[in-house]
């Protein structure tokens, strides 16, 4: 059996198109390569605080 | 396929020739964007939108330079009704990559229609406020702005699942199976629709399934309520006058109305009618009549007025009459007068004589007026009678016989023994073709002056009349 105000609570509005602009601008571009990429940087600032420690 | 760190072209070697940084991950996180892009692909070709999507954003998560994947992606979001965030796609699609890029067609496409797309903005608004709406518990408006919606833009599969939804709460399970069946048809592969359509079908009656045609019927039928935990179907009564009472109602209606208008409104009505032509008619007879009788009426003045004008026609003749007499006394006593002042004044008396003429007085003239002009013609009856005669042999010779025979009758009543007057009259009415005329002047001259030399002439005239007549 449905449960009719859960079920309405998963319709969201729809986009119009004066919010286009906003939507396109906020959108979260972010791909796995990106964070690929973070991470790398990450591992290499911890390995050289690491071997400045050691120092 | 770029390098992450610098942007060289990568080859087939797990490092970038140009910064030597390992690639062999961010290879494998790009083949397995396209993995999911060629799966998206393939749901999109089988209508499995809401998979598709699926597919297209994990694609797009692995690589967010994906342009087939994005672009496929904003197709698929126009398929759904969901324009906004199919041109969203495209436009970041564009902006990544400039160039030879067919998010270019796409909102090409969409901006040469913008009537269209502004029919898409005002379906989506309608949507916003029928959901609205439902969020109020005003679901009958709700109801009638989804179909509004739908009218627009039938392909817009939030709207189908949220008019089934809205069905399927109040208990019109058909029409909410019908809409899930038409997201399904425009989605196959939507979960909600599916779960709509078996939540309707579980809640119908068997019959109801097997046929769509016979579903709305078969409802209106059975009664349903809420027992506890149990949902209670039972079928109402029925027979076949229940069934069609509203189509005999209507037929009953129609015969007892048509009757009513054949027995009671239509006579009333048709003498109503008469009674008005029988008052009009009588109305018009009754202005005849009087025009009638006015008619009559004018031609008895008409014909009095005629008798009136006749009589003072004859009156206006015998005033002309008079007038003339009048004038010939006038006109003899002015010349009278004339000579008593001026005897010598002959062309004065000569026009004023020229106005009497003994043929026009009514009745002749008086003793009184003979006399007077007989002893008045003794003075100077001669000189005018000289006068006149030349003036009518003047004429007479360059043919102007018409004045000739009134100068030659007038120096011939001027003095009665001027016989070359007379035979010259004779000529005038010859020459002028009056031959009866002519033969009376002749024998006038003939008898009355039988020993002169003009009395010879006028003989051999008449004898070539006569022979000419013969």
């Amino acid at each position: 059996m449905i449960n009719f105000e859960n079920e309405l609570k998963k319709f969201r509005p729809s986009l119009e198109i004066e919010d286009a602009e906003e939507i396109i601008y906020n959108q979260d571009l972010d791909d796995m390569a990106d964070v690929l990429v973070g991470l790398l940087k990450d591992a290499k600032a911890e390995e050289n605080s690491h071997q400045t420690r050691i120092r | 396929m770029k390098c992450y760190r610098c942007g060289a072209e990568l080859t087939e070697r797990e490092y970038c020739p140009n910064c030597g940084a390992g690639v062999k991950v961010y290879k494998r996180i790009m083949s397995l964007s396209n993995r999911y892009y060629n799966e998206g692909l393939e749901r999109a070709e089988i209508r499995d939108l809401s998979g598709a999507i699926e597919s297209l954003h994990q694609s797009l998560k692995l690589n967010k330079s994906n342009i087939q994947a994005r672009n496929l992606l904003g197709l698929v979001y126009y398929e759904c009704g969901e324009v906004v965030a199919a041109l969203s796609e495209w436009v970041i699609s564009k902006n990544l990559k400039p160039e030879d890029n067919a998010a270019d067609d796409y909102m090409d496409l969409v901006r040469n229609d913008p009537s269209r797309l502004e029919t898409f903005n005002q379906t989506i608004k309608k949507y916003n406020i029928a959901l609205n709406h439902c969020h109020q518990d005003r679901l009958d408006m709700a109801v009638i702005q989804l179909k509004k919606v739908l009218s627009m833009n039938p392909g817009f599969i939030r709207a189908h699942l949220l008019l089934a939804l809205l069905y399927l709460n109040n208990g019109n399970y058909a029409k909410a199976k019908t809409e899930a069946q038409k997201s399904l048809k425009l989605d196959t592969g939507n979960v909600m629709a599916k779960r709509y359509l078996k939540e309707a079908e579980s809640m119908m009656l068997p019959s109801d399934a097997k046929s769509s045609e016979e579903k709305e019927n078969t409802n209106n039928d059975v009664v349903r309520y809420q027992s506890g935990n149990e949902t209670i179907i039972q079928p109402v009564r029925t027979n076949v006058f229940t069934r069609s009472g509203s189509i005999w109602g209507i037929v009953l209606g129609v015969v007892l109305g048509v009757a009513a208008a054949y027995y009671l409104i239509l006579p009333a009505r048709i003498q109503s009618m008469n009674a008005s032509f029988r008052e009009q008619i009588s109305a018009i007879s009754e202005e005849s009549d009087s025009k009638s009788a006015k008619i009559g009426e004018y031609e008895q003045q008409i014909a009095s007025l005629n008798t009136e004008l006749e009589g003072l026609r004859e009156e206006v003749g015998s005033y002309k009459e008079t007038e003339n007499t009048g004038s010939a006394q006038g006109d003899l006593m002015a010349a009278v007068s004339t000579y008593l002042n001026n005897p010598e004044d002959m062309d004065t008396i000569e026009t004023q004589m020229n106005g009497i003429d003994f043929n026009n007085m009514d009745g002749g003239a008086s003793k009184q007026f003979d006399d007077l002009y007989n002893a008045f013609m003794v003075l100077v009856g001669e000189e005018l009678s000289k006068r006149s005669y030349n003036t009518g042999y003047e004429a007479y010779r360059s043919g102007d016989y018409e004045t000739a025979i009134s100068s030659f009758s007038k120096a011939f009543q001027y003095d009665s023994t001027n016989v070359d007057a007379l035979y010259n009259l004779g000529n005038a009415y010859y020459e002028s073709g009056d031959t009866d005329n002519a033969k009376v002047v002749y024998d006038q001259v003939v008898n009355d002056f039988s020993d002169t030399k003009s009395a010879g002439s006028a003989e051999t005239k008449l004898a070539e009349i006569n022979n000419a007549s013969d």
